[in-house]
């Protein structure tokens, strides 16, 4: 037999995560993307009604609101599917006592930790990637049909030549892009990073409510707290620079509660069609890893003491 | 003792802190115990006396409050100390989505075992705990019994030196812990050292070389079981078909002998256990037909 390394293990986390995806595929998790898929194929046809007469909206305007529905689920599923399986996880494993089997093997307690987080990410990627192949999917049905139309209707008026293809153009870009797949990522990352504090949560609290409220707590405030903080500091020195007492707390704050005003601002430009930095977006993957790592160096500090 | 010790517990106290700074509960107030390589040593003592907290802070899954606890010479806080021990927890439960067969394999793999050996110790384990029938069911909907066989197979796969079983038989069936008490004895003989605890003192008085008696969290006595448990100064003697003439005249030839008392006097008794045991094991077995020509023998003890 190989001598089990003491300290931290790949191959040991592959395990864990390996066994932790076994575990939320056969509670039945991936359920919940029925009803999603129902939804996003029901969009499908909503527009119909909408087309014809006064009121109609722009195709890009359909295409987005199509889009803004399609992310605006990925990401209320994904957020609260990160939470809500990642609190069950460990504290499941607690009060099962299962906890106590695996951690008598020589299983360093950062090995299970991170083996339980990578196991939800897994399940969270794939649950993401297939709710992206729906997304692209029934874009890209909805934009040749709205590609069709408009074409057909701007010959019919005699638009130029050059128009019709500058708006074929605009409407491709509310199409499924790899600008669309920027926002996607960003609502996934932002996923990782609400289990890695749910995890965290989990690690000293002693109930599964607890953990999901809180949980759901920081993320509605960390999705929030750009403006919070502006409402909190900038009105109250109208116009001067902030002291440097709200700096702090400012800080504090943030390091506190995750701040996802990048994720959302580059999930908003996908939305919108507007362009990305690719600078800003490798940006987004450095603040999620750091985020993701300084919650699960907490989560081991915290369990690393924690007695059965 | 040249030899390191398979298990060192130095002055193991461990007070837990209730809720919201409530009183302190001491669960273990100073033990020292040693246990040497190739023993078996039983812990017995009553509900909450801190067997189980003794047990976990040599596994390290509790932090003394002073003391210390060793595995091989391997401090029981640090990881690498977990390598060589297998444990079966108090109502051992794991996870209800994996069958019999994948929770071995999960353990195995865990302590790091893989490929042809982990798959031939995952069905000699299966067979050893009498669970092959059960190895692709879910362990959701196993019984109490099972999940404790189970766990045996989860503490044994990967060969551990030290075996360390908390209640191995609680609820588990006459039979099924007389196979384990035979497990134990296999384990005993190829020089496994096994630290357990047990209600039944029958049968830690069959398989322990040594015990330690706990109360309050105190160590109250320790030592060979032979030497705890034997009455120096009574013999006992059992008689097959004894005439009533015969016993007439033992009694007066004690009555006569100088210094000697006859304590008791009656129909020898087979344990409750043995008797379950030919009840519902058919009368096939040797140990049954031993059983059943006993009738009429008589015990005394002077
Ligand atoms: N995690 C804990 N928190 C608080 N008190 C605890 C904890 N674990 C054990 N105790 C207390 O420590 C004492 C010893 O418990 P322990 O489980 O070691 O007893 P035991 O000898 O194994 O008993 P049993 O025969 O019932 O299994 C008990 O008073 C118990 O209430
Ligand atoms: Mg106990």
């Amino acid at each position: 037999m190989s001598s089990p390394s003491s300290f931290f293990s790949p191959r040991r986390v592959l395990i864990i995560a390996q066994s932790t995806v076994t575990q939320l595929v056969r509670m039945k998790i991936f359920y919940f993307l029925a009803p999603v898929a129902l939804l996003f194929l029901g969009l499908q046809f909503f527009d119909a009604i909408w087309f014809e007469g006064p009121e109609a909206l722009m195709p890009e305007q359909e295409l987005r609101m199509h889009k803004n529905i399609c992310l605006g689920t990925m990401m209320l599923f994904t957020s609260l599917f990160a939470i809500v399986s990642t609190a069950l996880l460990i504290p499941g494993d607690i009060e099962d006592r299962t906890l106590y089997t695996i951690l008598c093997k020589p299983v360093p307690r950062l090995d299970y930790l991170a083996g339980k987080l990578l196991g939800v990410i897994v399940v969270l990627f794939i649950a993401m990637l297939v709710m992206d192949v729906l997304l692209v999917t029934t874009l890209h049905f909805r934009t040749e049909e709205k590609l069709l139309q408009t074409t057909e209707y701007m010959v019919k008026i005699g638009y130029p030549e050059r128009e019709i293809a500058a708006g074929r153009a605009e409407i491709a870009a509310h199409g499924p892009t790899i600008l669309l797949q920027f926002g996607v990522l960003s609502h996934f990352l932002k996923a990782c990073v609400i289990a890695a504090v749910a995890l965290l949560i989990s690690t000293f609290s002693t109930s599964t409510l607890f953990t999901i409220a809180t949980s759901v707590m920081i993320w509605i405030i960390g999705s929030f707290q750009s403006i919070a903080r502006d409402g909190l500091f900038n009105d109250a020195s109208f116009g001067e620079a902030p002291s440097w007492a709200d700096k702090i707390v400012g800080t504090l704050i943030s390091l506190v509660f995750p701040d996802f005003q990048l994720f959302e601002a580059i999930s908003d430009a996908a939305a919108r069609a507007e362009d990305v930095l690719y600078s800003d977006v490798g940006q987004l993957l450095g603040l999620s890893v750091v985020y993701v790592g300084i919650y699960v160096v907490l989560s081991w500090f915290v369990f690393s003491d924690k007695e059965f | 003792m040249s030899e390191v010790a398979a298990v060192r517990v130095k002055n193991l106290v461990k007070d837990f802190r209730g809720p919201f700074r409530g009183k302190k509960v001491h669960a273990v107030r100073d033990v020292s115990l040693k246990i040497a390589p190739g023993e078996v040593y039983g812990l017995i003592g009553p509900n909450g006396s801190g067997k189980s907290t003794t047990m976990k802070a040599v596994l390290g899954l509790v932090a003394p409050t002073s003391g210390s606890c060793a595995i091989f010479g391997k401090n029981s806080t640090k990881v690498d100390s977990r390598g060589e021990v297998g444990f079966l927890p108090e109502n051992p439960y794991f996870y209800k989505h994996l069958t019999a067969a994948e929770t071995v394999r999960f353990y195995g793999r865990l302590c790091g075992m893989r490929g042809r050996v982990l798959r031939d110790r995952i069905e000699e384990m299966l067979e050893l705990v009498g669970l092959q029938e059960a190895r692709d069911r879910r362990l959701k909907g196993f019984s109490k019994g099972m999940l404790q066989r189970i766990g045996l197979a989860q503490a044994l796969v990967q060969d551990p030196r030290l075996v360390v079983l908390d209640e191995p038989t609680a609820g588990v069936d006459p039979k099924g812990s007389r196979e384990i008490r035979d497990l134990i004895l296999t384990l005993k003989e190829r020089g496994i050292t096994v630290f357990l605890c047990s209600h039944l003192l029958e049968q830690v008085q069959e398989i322990c070389d040594r015990v330690g008696i706990i109360h309050g969290g105190v160590l109250v006595n320790e030592g060979r079981l032979d030497d705890l448990i034997s009455l120096e100064d009574k013999t006992e003697l059992i008689l097959e078909n004894a005439s009533s003439v015969l016993m007439e005249q033992i009694r007066e030839l004690v009555e006569v002998t100088h210094g000697v008392n006859l304590v008791s006097e009656g129909q020898a008794r087979t344990t409750l256990e043995s008797l379950f045991l030919r009840e519902t094991q058919g009368a096939s077995s040797q140990e049954g037909r031993r059983q059943r020509s006993g009738k009429s023998r008589k015990r005394i003890i002077r």
